[in-house]
């Protein structure tokens, strides 16, 4: 087990994404963090420390795209993959021009979440 | 008696000298010849036989005869003058005065002194009792030309004198009415001149008896009436063929006043007269012909309205009339009616000339309505197209009553509406809402597949995750097999997942709950057919209903049953479309089938299918249309089968196919059946993706 890699949060509402993708991002050196909603990792006290949001577009509660406008609005932006079920290239292509590194749709593959995850980190 | 006056006496014994009465006392018993005879008796024989003779005829005469002498008294009288005037033998050698009925005659002596003196006849009128007379004073002579006496007979004229006095009552009484008698009446001789007239006739002409004399009618009034009608009915009547047709006659009065007459008239025939007369009558009609021609002009005044009314009303509905005999093909157009079609008003129409405005792919409907209508003489609901020469487009609706005339011809009153401008509106709106429905059906198809897509791909994406992750944990050196296990044991789980988000897709596009009643499918197929008909037209499809009498009623679904019947005709309507060289002719049948079922066949005579196709039919999304779906059978059999029946296709022995149901009819024991059915329907329903889509 390596948890020495940057800390990565998955938010999700998706059980089947926060039993799964945790794994493989720890497979692929990352240390993960899976949280069911937005409020839940506002209040986790991770938000600072977390250099890569995996973040699902829609929720319960506050969306993805709202929880990121809130971080950008704290003065803690974080370089965020927006994760989606919706086939949406119009959805996608809007939220990379407001910042997001990515927005890979479901499901995806390992290589290119690794892919996105490079290009996060490397705007840190 | 009294001695002859000496002054005649030479005279009157020379007078019946020679006569010798045979007798002393004629038979008769009259002594009113005494003088006679004893005159006569110092006669010879043959002198007295003669008298004799001349007494007996003298007394036989019916007339009473008196002889005077010039001496004014009674010389001799006969039998008759006895009884009649009551002179007796005293009367003799007395003056004629004396006797009491002879004293009426007032101027008698002074007439027979006129008779002798002149030696001719004179004659006066006498009255005696109630009998009237003319008692003629005849000169007597005594063989030589002297004048001697008169005879005196008395001539009965009292029944002559009173057909007179009848004959001047009578024309008095006939000229009193005819003066009387309002309308002028003229008599004509066989030449048509002017005999008399009434007091009418003169009145109304303004002209007297004298000026109009001898005149013809032709030369009255002006020569109004010189008219060969009148000319030729009035001669006509005068050779004694023809009745008179009363004759109306324009005719300016001299007070220049128009007037009317009408002229009558009759011929009269008048006994003993051979020439033939004629009554004319003339009416003055004026009043009553104005009053006509006021009455007239009103009611072609109230016709012109209301023909304007009616024009202008068609005008603006762009709806024109006609009516057509089926039996002559006799057919009245309305003024709207030529314009509409665009044909010249002074074109006779006929069928023929229709047909050849008729769109040539509606020419079946038309022939179709013409064979309806002879036969059938049911009312008539028809829509077809126009096509103009500058091949515009109009549409038509109509709409013909049939009638029979008492004499069982059939007629057709209809009205033909320009619908053009509504159908054109209403195909832009059709256009309109399907291309919306369709947008809508996409929209919602994408909606669907998007949520699908969501629901499946939530846990596929946790299936290639753990996949990953698994490869990646086996991949690893030391491999680790636990988490390798654990991640492929978390696939199995999504994959089982993902499969149940399909199970709950296909619940939720299985059949919806049905409601079971007894459904008279005659009474469906109408009511769908109605719906239907605008478009069948349209499509140039001819439609044949055969519905089967008392035919038992089906369970089912109605709405349901009612979508599959449209279903069948929409598709055989479809299959037509491109048809062109037959009729586009469609047969919907309803019939009893075997096993207590009903059966409904929907037969086109169009493409039609290869038969090994004829179980792809009934896949989803297998279509023959290019823009088809391909759902429609599938849907169709799938009502079917819920209904515990059976819907199959086949080919046509000529062109097109046929498409036919069969369903168990209505026993009361559906319902039940059913029920259990929609239990397990509302089970499936309450799965994830119903409630979002709800």
């Amino acid at each position: 087990m390596k948890a020495t890699g940057p800390l990565v949060s998955v938010v999700d509402d998706d059980e089947s994404v926060r039993e799964s993708l945790p794994d493989l991002l720890r497979e692929l050196g990352f240390t993960p963090q899976a949280f069911s909603s937005a409020e839940e990792f506002l209040d986790s006290g991770n938000v600072g420390g977390t250099q890569c949001l995996i973040l699902d577009v829609a929720m319960p509660g506050m969306t993805g795209p709202e929880l990121q406008r809130e971080l950008t609005l704290r003065g803690h932006p974080i370089p965020t993959i927006f994760i989606t079920a919706h086939k949406d290239d119009f959805v996608r292509a809007r939220l990379i021009d407001q910042g997001a590194v990515e927005c890979l749709f479901k499901p995806f593959n390992d290589a290119a979440l690794h892919e996105a995850l490079t290009l996060a980190l490397r705007k840190t | 008696m009294q001695p002859m006056r000496a002054s005649c006496n030479s005279i009157s014994t020379n007078s019946f000298e020679g006569i010798t009465p045979m007798i002393t006392q004629p038979a008769t018993g009259n002594d009113g010849w005494t003088g006679y005879s004893q005159l006569a008796s110092s006669g010879n024989k043959a002198a007295n036989t003669a008298t004799a003779d001349l007494i007996n005829i003298l007394d036989a005469l019916d007339v009473p005869i008196v002889v005077v002498r010039c001496d004014f008294v009674v010389a001799g009288f006969n039998k008759m003058a006895a009884d009649m005037l009551g002179l007796s033998s005293s009367d003799l050698g007395r003056a004629p005065g004396t006797n009491a009925v002879l004293a009426g005659l007032s101027r008698l002596e002074e007439q027979c002194n006129q008779v002798i003196a002149t030696g001719s006849e004179a004659s006066a009128n006498f009255r005696h009792e109630n009998k009237w007379f003319v008692v003629r004073v005849a000169p007597y002579s005594s063989g030589g030309r002297q004048v001697t006496g008169t005879v005196l007979t008395f001539s009965n004229v009292t029944a002559f004198r009173a057909s007179i006095d009848q004959a001047i009552y009578e024309r008095e009484y006939a000229k009193g009415i005819l003066n009387t008698v309002s309308h002028p009446l003229l008599v004509l001789s066989a030449d048509q001149r002017i005999l008399s007239g009434n007091r009418s006739f003169y009145a109304m002409f303004q002209v007297s008896r004298d000026e109009t004399q001898g005149l013809t009618i032709y030369e009255l009034g002006n020569g109004s009436f010189e008219l060969s009608t009148l000319r030729i009915q009035l001669k006509e009547m005068v050779e004694g063929s023809g009745t008179f047709r009363p004759l109306e006659v324009d005719y300016a009065s001299r007070g220049n006043a128009q007037k009317t007459l009408l002229i009558d008239a009759r011929p009269l025939s008048l006994p003993g007269h051979s020439e033939r007369r004629l009554l004319v009558t003339f009416q003055d009609i004026t009043a009553r012909k104005q009053a006509e021609a006021v009455e007239r002009n009103r009611a072609q005044e109230k016709l012109r309205h209301t023909e304007a009314f009616l024009a202008e009303a068609q005008h603006l509905s762009r709806t024109g009339s006609f009516s057509w005999r089926a039996e002559t093909d006799e057919i009245t157009w309305s003024e709207q009616l030529y314009r509409i079609f665009e044909f010249d008003h002074d074109v006779p129409i006929t069928l023929e000339l229709i047909g050849t405005r008729i769109h040539p792919e509606d020419r079946p409907l038309l022939e179709d309505m013409i064979d309806r209508a002879r036969v059938a003489g049911a009312d008539l609901e028809y829509e077809y197209r126009l096509l103009m020469p500058d091949q515009s487009l109009k549409y038509l609706h109509l709409i013909a009553h049939g009638i029979q005339d008492k004499d069982g011809r059939l007629e057709y009153i209809g009205a033909v509406q320009d619908v053009t401008q509504r159908r054109l509106s209403e195909e832009a709106l059709t256009k309109a809402r399907s291309e919306l429905a369709h947008v809508s059906r996409v929209a919602s198809l994408a909606a669907l597949t998007a949520s699908i897509a969501h629901e499946v791909n939530q846990p596929l994406a946790g299936i290639i995750t753990n996949a990953s992750t698994c490869l990646r944990m086996l991949a690893a050196d030391p491999p680790n097999i636990d988490g390798a296990r654990e991640t492929a044991r978390r696939t199995i789980r999504d994959g089982n997942r993902a499969s149940e988000v399909i199970t709950r897709l296909r619940a939720l596009f299985s059949k919806k709950a049905v409601t079971i009643e007894p459904v008279d499918l005659n009474e469906a197929a109408r009511e769908v057919i109605a719906m239907s008909l605008g478009d069948l037209q349209r499509n140039g499809v001819v439609l044949r209903v055969e519905l089967a009498d008392e035919l038992p009623r089906v369970g089912g679904d109605r709405v349901q049953l009612q979508q599959v019947i449209m279903n069948l005709l929409r598709n055989a309507s479809d299959a037509m479309r491109n048809v062109d060289d037959r009729r586009r002719q469609m047969t919907l049948r309803t019939a009893s089938d075997e096993d207590h079922h009903v059966r409904l066949t929907v037969k086109d005579t169009g493409v039609g299918f290869g038969s090994q196709e004829t179980e792809r039919l009934f896949d989803a999304f297998y279509t023959t249309k290019s823009d088809g779906m391909g759902i429609g059978l599938s849907v169709s059999r799938s009502i079917i089968e819920n209904h515990n029946g059976r819907l199959w296709a086949k080919a046509n022995d000529g062109a097109g196919a046929a498409f036919c149901f069969s369903i168990p009819e209505y026993s009361g024991e559906e319902a039940a059946a059913r029920i259990s059915g929609q239990a397990r329907l509302s089970l499936t329903r309450s799965g994830r993706i119903a409630e979002e889509l709800s």
